[in-house]
């Protein structure tokens, strides 16, 4: 290992590692927690964002948007929760931020991930017959369409001889979950 | 021809080439088939991100949870720690003159040794590397031994056997030596350099190793220098209060 780096330790996220998480978890919580609350919202609202901010950047390594980390992860967290304290303020009080710039410098890594995607009835329903998926359906779906992983990485993760075999058994996985719901 | 079925795995994966695209997009446009599969499984993934989101919410709540509960200690250590204090207040009032100085105690309300981001200990794990047994003698507290690790490694020069050698050192108050390591990380590398991402931290710690050593002055100017940097938001809260906390002795 000759470049130092945090950036090993991304890898690790990205495989999923939940020690890792937790370690990183821990040691930006203070003073993610002091930078929120300096917007004056409440604790456990500050509390809330920074969990919903160390997901969003979870995810943005596991997307692989996040592969290099140019300075301290708190930084990250901070630009990524900033946002996510304007959404709750906005919510909150619509007037609070007149006059406050919103949008600043650009950061081409950073992916904001406000998590405002729709959820509709439909998808719902789709999340009801996933969980009563085998665990193997649910694990390969899992992996390929939040975890990032490609069939190959998730053939060698759950013992695949191939690439093939897994892909005839991620189609039979969409399958089942397709006919459960037209039942 | 490639599948349609490799085609939508393709854009999952993010990884379809300029000509896939096309085809794809056009697929999207005649192929009521092809647009059905690919709808129902850009569905099923807004599903599952929901619910993932929320299985890793529960997962933080429980790191969230273990943290406070730390904080509940036993009866009976509280006892034995109301003994100490007793004593070390009797202890205080004979010996005050030889009490911490004031730079001394916000060294001591602010020291954390930095967190092992290097080498994350793994049980089990079957490294048996010198720096990992480094790494974990510093997760486990024992400083002494990890110094002695960390000058056994074979790049014991590079900045982040530098930085949590100091981070040792200081752990056991030996401001200098971490002062003799923190300032060639902590003076002004190029932006674009890998010395750069030690920068705020390696000031940050010399401000404290400075504060530990009684040169406020000294400590002064690094913990500017943490407050006013470009690019981190790392410790600049804590710094501004240490600055003030200063001022007002």
């Amino acid at each position: 290992m000759t470049e130092a780096s945090p950036n090993i330790h991304l890898e690790a996220l990205r495989k999923g590692d939940s020690s890792v998480l937790e370690s990183i978890y821990r040691s930006n919580r203070a003073s993610f927690l002091s930078f929120a609350l300096g917007f004056g919202i409440n604790q456990d609202d500050a509390l809330d964002i920074y969990q919903d901010t160390i997901i969003a950047f979870r995810e943005n390594v596991t997307s692989g948007k996040l592969t290099e980390l140019k300075c301290a992860p708190s930084t990250y967290l901070c630009a990524i929760g900033k946002y996510k304290i304007f959404q709750l303020l906005r919510r909150q009080k619509p007037n609070a931020l007149n006059g406050r710039v919103i949008v600043e410098e650009t950061n081409e890594v950073l992916d904001v991930n406000l998590f405002e995607e729709e959820y509709t009835n439909r998808m719902k329903l789709i999340g009801d017959q996933l969980k009563k998926l085998g665990n193997r359906c649910r694990e390969i779906l899992i992996l390929f369409y939040y975890e990032g992983y490609t069939l190959d990485e998730i053939a060698i993760k759950l013992d695949y001889s191939n690439k093939l075999v897994l892909k005839s058994q991620k189609s039979r996985c969409l399958k089942q979950l397709k006919d459960s719901i037209l039942s | 021809m490639m599948n349609k079925e490799d085609l939508i795995e393709k854009y999952f994966t993010d990884t379809l080439s300029n000509e896939e695209r096309i085809l794809f997009d056009k697929l999207l446009q005649n192929d009521q088939e092809f647009k059905e599969e690919f709808i129902f499984q850009k569905e099923l993934k807004q599903s599952i991100v929901h619910q993932q989101r929320e299985t890793i919410k529960k997962t933080l709540q429980g790191f969230e949870d273990n943290l406070n509960r730390k904080k509940v200690i036993p009866l009976k250590y509280w006892l034995a720690a109301a003994s100490v204090v007793l004593v070390l207040s009797l202890g205080y009032f004979t010996f005050s003159k030889y009490s911490a100085s004031q730079p001394e105690k916000l060294f001591a309300s602010n020291f954390t040794p930095y967190e092992n981001v290097v080498h994350p200990t793994v049980r089990n794990s079957k490294d048996e590397s010198i720096e990992s047994k480094a790494f974990s003698a510093y997760d486990n507290g024992s400083y002494y031994k990890a110094i002695n690790l960390f000058n056994s490694v074979e790049n014991k020069e590079d900045d982040y056997i530098r930085f949590y050698k100091a981070m040792s050192f200081l752990a056991l108050s030996k401001n200098q030596e971490a002062i003799d390591l923190l300032l060639p990380l902590a003076t002004n590398p190029e932006a674009s350099s890998a010395k750069y991402k030690w920068h705020a931290k390696a000031n940050w710690y010399l401000g404290l190793a400075y504060l530990n050593n009684n040169e406020t002055d000294r400590a002064k100017s690094q913990f500017n220098v943490v407050i006013n940097h470009p690019d981190c938001d790392y410790k600049k809260e804590e710094a501004k209060e240490i600055m003030s906390q200063i001022k007002s002795d």
